[in-house]
């Protein structure tokens, strides 16, 4: 790992000097494995490209299963003054085998009048959009699939493949829930996509940049030096406002509370998810949580400098800080009511969407004025 | 007499495991044959392990459907919460779609207009399934079991694997049947075997006597039907 | 009830004066008079029933049917419309209707008191007398394809019954034929997260907003009624109260049914015994508000969340101090006629130890919900103003309990026609001029706190009680045969509201009529009122603010 690190620090480098020179798209850990391979050209693109997605992939699901099944309940149930599972193994860690294999191995059902492609797919199409987006994350440690230059574009694209596939599990399900559940889906993801990519934007102008690893590269320069401790210059810092926006229109996103509607138990009974056991609840239910750490990956990356932190290796800073989003997911699970639909939208439309224009348009004022 | 002994007794060891080995794998007597140890057929070891596996999958973690009837549930709602926490046995996650359920806890009385319905939510979760009756009044109806509109027991309408006695069972008891139930599931005593004592019908289908003619203008001859004798439940 | 009869002569000739002027009113329809212990009975013909229950609304204020009871004699059919006064409870009268046996054909109250709709209902689907002019006469309780009427004298219980399960019911197919519709019907429940129970509401929806509502109950109908008519005064009947509104308002519901028959076969209860009644019932009002607001959070919020499990959490301090008094955490029958069946357990200090414990963390925890609910923006965007319940048309609906006190409707039996030590005591009636979700989640908090008032006075009297005065229960005979035709109506106030029992004594030992009047019930009644035109959300939340259990209501 120790090379791959070198490699980044010196992409970086030459990016952060070379700005605006035009050459191939960059794929740091996908060249690194082809180079301790020993292969280069396009097998090594190919091997090492396969080699790097597969390693990528793993390290999310498996964070995902640790998530789902287990972390997810000890997290609600300290909010909640219980202790959730503890019999089964250490700190009742063994759940994670017990639920995921209990699940798989559920009877399959698939009601009538579903509409067939389209209700197999949908699971599928939810959790590898997620996954995809993971190709161009900046994990640090040398971490990154790809590099290419609209990672920031690319990454919002494949996360908002999600919708899709959520749209198409409701409609498919052939049930009235479902079917409320999908149409939610693609009002939310309509009304707060925007705002979300539009306060990304701000961070593209201050940067200057669409690449993943530049944006990273740009928070590690010093913002001030208070009292011999440097602050870098995080955007979560420089534009605390945009950080703000920015990680409600991500709930809205992922949607999670208060913004869930999606699902809504209580109201639509599972939302989009209503119809779907064993294997496509797991892919469904797996998808939900890529993307929480995908909504946290994106935070970490523009707003909150990436892999940078001191003393630990940055790939552990990175995952620290996926985990604490998710977190802050799950915090906002136990203590925030949910919206009503209307009120979301109008949130949405009438707030979040004026604010974060505003915010664009101040950025871009002062970007201009000082640089 | 002293001839036929030897062959209803047999006192050699190896011969009855023969017999019952040959019996599953030629197809005679299947019953204990899983799917699995049909597909493979006889290698027992790693299939009594992966048995064994999956039965400790099944006991050690269950999604509960959300499923509240009557005082019961109240009980229930306070085995799933702060006190009693049910989630420490991998039981506390209540999933509001049947779809995503293991086990339906039956908290309350069933009432006829009440039973297709349950029915109804019990068939729509995947195998494999279990149920625990909460109360008395899954056993038998319990207080109200004289009422003219009380189904006598969960077990008019499904099957049902640990029965908890109470009016209501207090959630010590509830966890103590759920603990049995993981108990009885991980050492695979629980049968897969579904028992269904009665179907919904089709209206159609049933003979003709008083009370269907009275019915016929009223009901589709494509509607489910529960047909429930007073006289002959328990 | 030595405690509210102050010149009990004087009394007596006001009530049979205000009697005698109400007749008066309504003089022309009165055939005769068959009065109740609690309430002067007009006979009236089956014709006259809109006539004369619009004019005693209209010129004696008797503006809340409380309840309507429809019972078969051997020679007729009986249905009496049970009515009251907002301002004034004990102000009450009896419109009693006889119908023959061969054409049992009454006219309808519903177009004079919109609540008459579903009590009417049901007095069809259990007794079988029809109502003309009914806007909807159809079976409430019983599957629509239920052979009989139950509690009529010559039901055949052992009779086989077909139950159709219909799958996909829709009640507008025919308006909407081929493509047109614009609406989508969606059955929520009987079995969904958010029915607290099961529920059945038959929706249509357009898009996200509702359109019509019709709730469907009868899905835990577990035949109270002919439970009890079935069961001895003394004792068999005690235990079934607790079960009809099962969150832990055991203690409330039995002292409905405790009144009742105190009244009826005149049975005194000692005043320690009503200290100790009060305090019990005031816990349990604690622990049914706790869930209350704990399954409204919940059905706002969402998910199992912080707010429901700190309100169960608190419900299990409550039941704690409820199982020491009576033995059992939900179903206590710890009532009995003329008193307790019980003292308090020993050691008596450490029991009013352990209630002063909990009254002190009270207002701790009161002010965490404040803080998590009541005091939260987004809650109070999703309640406000939503599911919005004119005083006037609760009233109409005999709505009662924190759901009219949360329309501003300032009616509490407790105060108004009081019984046990209530009226001794300091406390409030609490009333919110909201109408909507939030101002009834604050009268359940609030109401929590007078509760804990009420408390704190009871265990100070019960501390200082004189060791030899601690009587529990009076002298009751061991077989209560009250006088043959003796009939009475007595509520109480329950934890969702108005909760009376109706009596008809046949000189047996078993009630010939036991009629439950659930507030939920009459509550439930209210939901279409508040939901049409509003959201899914929405219609979830005001169901969460009804607090309605299912039990109470289909019984």
């Amino acid at each position: 790992m120790t090379g791959g690190d070198v490699v980044l620090q010196t992409t970086n480098a030459t990016n952060a000097t070379g700005a605006g020179v035009s050459r191939p798209p960059s794929a740091p850990l996908a060249d690194s494995i082809a180079g301790m391979l020993g292969l280069d050209g396009v097998v090594g693109a190919v091997v090492g490209g396969l080699i790097g997605a597969f390693l990528i992939a793993n390290v999310m699901l498996t964070t995902t299963a640790i998530a789902g099944p287990w972390a997810k309940r000890k997290i609600t149930a300290s909010f909640t003054d219980r202790i959730a599972v503890n019999r089964v193994g250490p700190f009742g860690l063994l759940i994670i085998v017990a639920d995921s294999v209990r699940l798989l191995s559920k009877e399959l059902i698939v009601p009538d009048g579903v509409d067939r492609p389209a209700w197999d797919l949908a699971p599928i199409v939810i959790t590898f959009s997620a996954l995809i987006g993971f190709a161009v994350i900046p994990f640090g440690s040398g971490l990154q699939l790809a590099d290419p230059e609209t990672g920031v574009v690319f990454v919002f694209a494949a996360a908002s493949i999600a919708s899709v596939g959520v749209v198409m599990a409701g409609y498919a399900s052939n049930n009235k829930y479902s079917l409320l559940g999908g149409l939610r889906a693609i009002a939310s993801n309509i009304a707060y996509e925007i705002p979300l990519i539009v306060t990304a934007a701000s961070v593209v102008i201050f940067a200057g940049t669409l690449q993943m690893s530049e944006i990273v590269a740009v928070q590690r320069q010093p913002l001030v030096t208070v009292a011999g401790v440097t602050i870098p210059q995080w955007f979560a810092i420089v534009n605390p406002f945009a950080f703000a926006l920015f990680t409600l229109a991500n709930l809205a996103e992922i949607g999670r509370n208060p913004f869930d509607l999606p699902e809504a138990p209580t109201e639509i009974v599972a939302g989009f998810q209503t119809e779907y056991s064993s294997v496509y609840f797991v892919l469904l239910y797996l998808g939900e949580f890529i993307h929480i750490f995908l909504g946290g990956a994106i935070a970490a990356t523009l707003f909150l400098g990436g892999p940078a932190g001191p003393v630990l290796p940055g790939f552990v800073w990175f995952y620290v800080k996926m985990w604490a989003f998710f977190l802050f997911t799950q915090w906002a699970r136990s203590a925030v009511p949910r919206l009503r639909i209307d009120q979301f939208l109008d949130a949405g439309w009438k707030g979040m969407l004026v604010l974060s224009f505003a915010n664009l348009a101040l950025t871009a004022i002062l970007v201009g004025v000082i640089v | 007499m002293s001839d036929s002994a030897p062959d209803r007794f047999r006192s050699d060891p190896t011969q009855v495991e023969t017999d019952t080995r040959d019996a599953r794998i030629s197809g005679t007597d299947d019953r204990f044959n899983s799917k699995l140890r049909q597909a493979f057929g006889a290698s027992p070891f790693i299939l009594t392990k992966f048995d064994q596996f999956m039965n400790w999958v099944r006991g050690s973690s269950m999604f509960m459907l959300q499923f509240g009837i009557a005082c019961c549930s109240i009980e229930m709602m306070h085995t799933y919460a702060v006190k009693h926490d049910l989630d420490r046995f991998g039981a506390g996650v209540p999933r509001a779609s049947p779809r995503q359920a293991d086990v339906i806890i039956v908290p309350g009385t069933i009432v006829s207009k009440f039973a297709p319905r349950m029915k109804r939510v019990y068939d729509q979760m995947p195998e494999p399934k279990f149920v625990v009756g909460m109360g008395s009044c899954t056993i038998s109806g319990g207080p109200f079991q004289e009422g003219y509109n009380v189904v006598k027991g969960a077990e008019e309408v499904i099957p049902v694997d640990i029965h908890v006695p109470g009016c209501p069972p207090r959630p010590e008891a509830l966890i103590y049947g759920v603990a049995k139930l993981q108990e009885r599931i991980a050492t695979g005593e629980s049968s897969p075997v579904v028992v269904k004592p009665y179907e919904l019908e089709e209206f159609g289908d049933l003979d003709r006597d008083e009370v269907v003619d009275q019915l016929a203008e009223e009901i589709d001859e494509d509607d489910l039907v529960m047909r429930y004798n007073w006289a002959d439940s328990p | 009830m030595s405690l509210e009869e102050p010149g009990p002569d004087a009394d007596a000739a006001a009530v049979a004066r205000a009697a005698d002027e109400m007749e008066a009113l309504v003089g022309e329809h009165v055939r005769s008079r068959d009065d109740h212990l609690n309430a002067p009975g007009y006979v009236v013909r089956p014709d006259a029933v809109q006539d004369v229950l619009g004019t005693l609304r209209e010129e004696a204020n008797l503006d809340h049917l409380s309840c309507v009871t429809a019972q078969e004699y051997e020679d007729r059919y009986e249905s009496i419309y049970h009515l009251k006064s907002y301002d004034d409870p004990t102000h009450e009268a009896s419109v009693v209707v006889p119908t023959p046996k061969d054409d049992p054909r009454s006219e309808s109250a519903a177009p004079v008191f919109r609540t008459a709709d579903w009590h009417e209902r049901e007095a069809y689907d259990l007794v079988g007398v029809e109502y003309e002019d009914h806007p909807d006469l159809r079976r409430i309780l019983l599957p629509e394809t239920w052979q009989g009427h139950p509690l009529s004298l010559d039901y055949d219980q052992e009779r086989p019954q077909i139950v159709p399960l219909r799958e996909h019911a829709n009640p507008l197919e025919d308006d909407q034929e081929g493509d047109e519709g614009e609406t989508m019907y969606l059955n929520i429940g009987p079995h969904h997260p958010a029915t607290h129970g099961v529920l059945h509401l038959k929706t249509t929806l357009d898009g996200e907003q509702v359109i019509d509502v019709d709730p469907d109950i009868g899905y835990l109908h577990r035949c109270e009624e002919q439970l009890c008519q079935k069961s001895t005064y003394r004792y068999q009947i005690m235990p079934y109260p607790d079960r009809w509104d099962y969150i832990s308002a055991g203690l409330l519901n039995e002292w409905a049914y405790a009144r009742a028959i105190e009244d009826m076969a005149d049975i005194e209860v000692p005043e320690y015994a009503q200290v100790i009644r009060t305090m019990g019932a005031e816990l349990c009002r604690i622990a049914a508000h706790m869930l209350a607001v704990g399954t409204f959070a919940l059905d706002v919020y969402g998910d199992f969340t912080a707010i429901f499990m700190y309100a169960v959490r608190d419900r299990e301090k409550v039941q704690n101090i409820l199982e020491d008094l009576t033995g059992q955490r939900l179903m206590f029958n710890y009532f009995r006629l003329g008193g307790v069946v019980w003292d308090l357990p020993d050691p008596r200090e450490e029991f009013f130890e352990s209630i002063r414990d909990f009254l002190d963390h009270l207002p701790g925890s009161l002010e965490e919900y404040h803080d998590l609910i009541s005091a939260n923006e987004i809650l109070q965007v999703r309640t406000v103003d939503t599911g919005v319940l004119p005083p006037e048309v609760a009233k109409s609906y005999g709505a009662t309990g924190p759901v009219a006190r949360g329309s501003g409707v300032d009616y509490d039996l407790r105060r108004d026609d009081p019984y046990g030590y209530y009226d001794e005591l300091d406390w409030d009636v609490v009333t919110e001029d909201g109408m909507d979700n939030y101002s009834r989640l604050l009268v359940r908090l609030r109401e929590v706190e007078e509760s804990a008032k009420i408390i704190e006075q009871c265990v100070d009297l019960l501390e200082d009680w004189p060791t030899d005065d601690r009587t529990i229960q009076s002298n009751v005979p061991r077989t209560i045969r009250p006088d043959d035709d003796t009939e009475v109506y007595r509520a109480v106030e329950a934890a969702k509201g108005e909760l009376g029992i109706y009596m008809r004594s046949d000189g047996t030992e078993q009630p010939a009529r036991f009629k439950i009047r659930s507030p939920c019930f009459s509550n439930l009644q209210t939901l279409p009122e508040m939901s049409n035109g509003e959201y899914i959300p929405d219609l979830v939340a005001s169901l969460g603010s009804l607090d309605i259990v299912l039990g109470e209501v289909d019984r």
